[in-house]
């Protein structure tokens, strides 16, 4: 059986911020809520679709300097912003898509992860928003 | 409300920035990633009561 493999090497955008240098770690995750549907009479637990729930949880290497991470989250903390993901640095394409989370959520930003003899690497998770994909 | 983008992170710096939905611009003006094209004016000076009875 055929296999497609690629080299995990994407490309992010938060508040069409490149962050690409800074990041080395990116997981989008479409979420459906799922709403409980089981009735009398029924013999196992069915579900149906809720309200959508996507998160994107990223690892950024920290960075003070100006126009780089902090800058651009500082002002993004406890509001909503738009985040881009794509899987390689290619153009967009059907075989390199680009997914989107409108108008997600930033509720909490570590400001310093401080180890000794350790870069400074910050975890963030975006919630919510509306997800789209494009493929040019 | 025009912005022209001031650090590479965002894009060519100097060309024309257009926010789309959902980009928090305010975030990006405190950050150093835009400005505004838009320059205060002054007021202008009230105008004097010419009319005497």
């Amino acid at each position: 059986m055929a296999t497609s493999t690629y080299l995990s090497n994407p490309t992010i955008t938060i508040n069409s911020v490149d962050l690409t240098d800074q990041c080395n770690s990116a997981v989008l995750t479409r979420v459906i809520e799922a709403l409980e549907s089981t009735s009398f009479g029924k013999t196992a637990r069915v579900y149906v679709g809720g309200l959508e729930n996507s998160t994107l949880t990223v690892s950024l290497m920290n960075s003070f300097a100006a126009t780089e991470t902090y800058s651009t989250l500082s002002a993004l903390v406890g509001t909503a912003t738009t985040v881009t993901l794509k899987p390689t640095s290619a153009a967009t394409s059907a075989t390199n898509p680009i997914s989107t989370l409108t108008g997600c959520y930033l509720e909490t930003l570590p400001i310093v992860n401080g180890q000794l003899g350790a870069l400074d690497v910050i975890d963030l998770v975006f919630t919510g928003g509306v997800y789209s994909v494009a493929t040019s | 409300m025009a912005y022209v983008i001031a650090s590479p992170k965002l894009g060519t710096v100097g060309n024309v920035f257009e926010p789309v939905d959902g980009i928090n611009v305010e975030a990006l003006i405190a950050g150093g990633f835009i400005k505004s094209t838009i320059k205060p004016t002054k007021s202008d000076k009230p105008s004097k009561d010419t009319n005497e009875e």
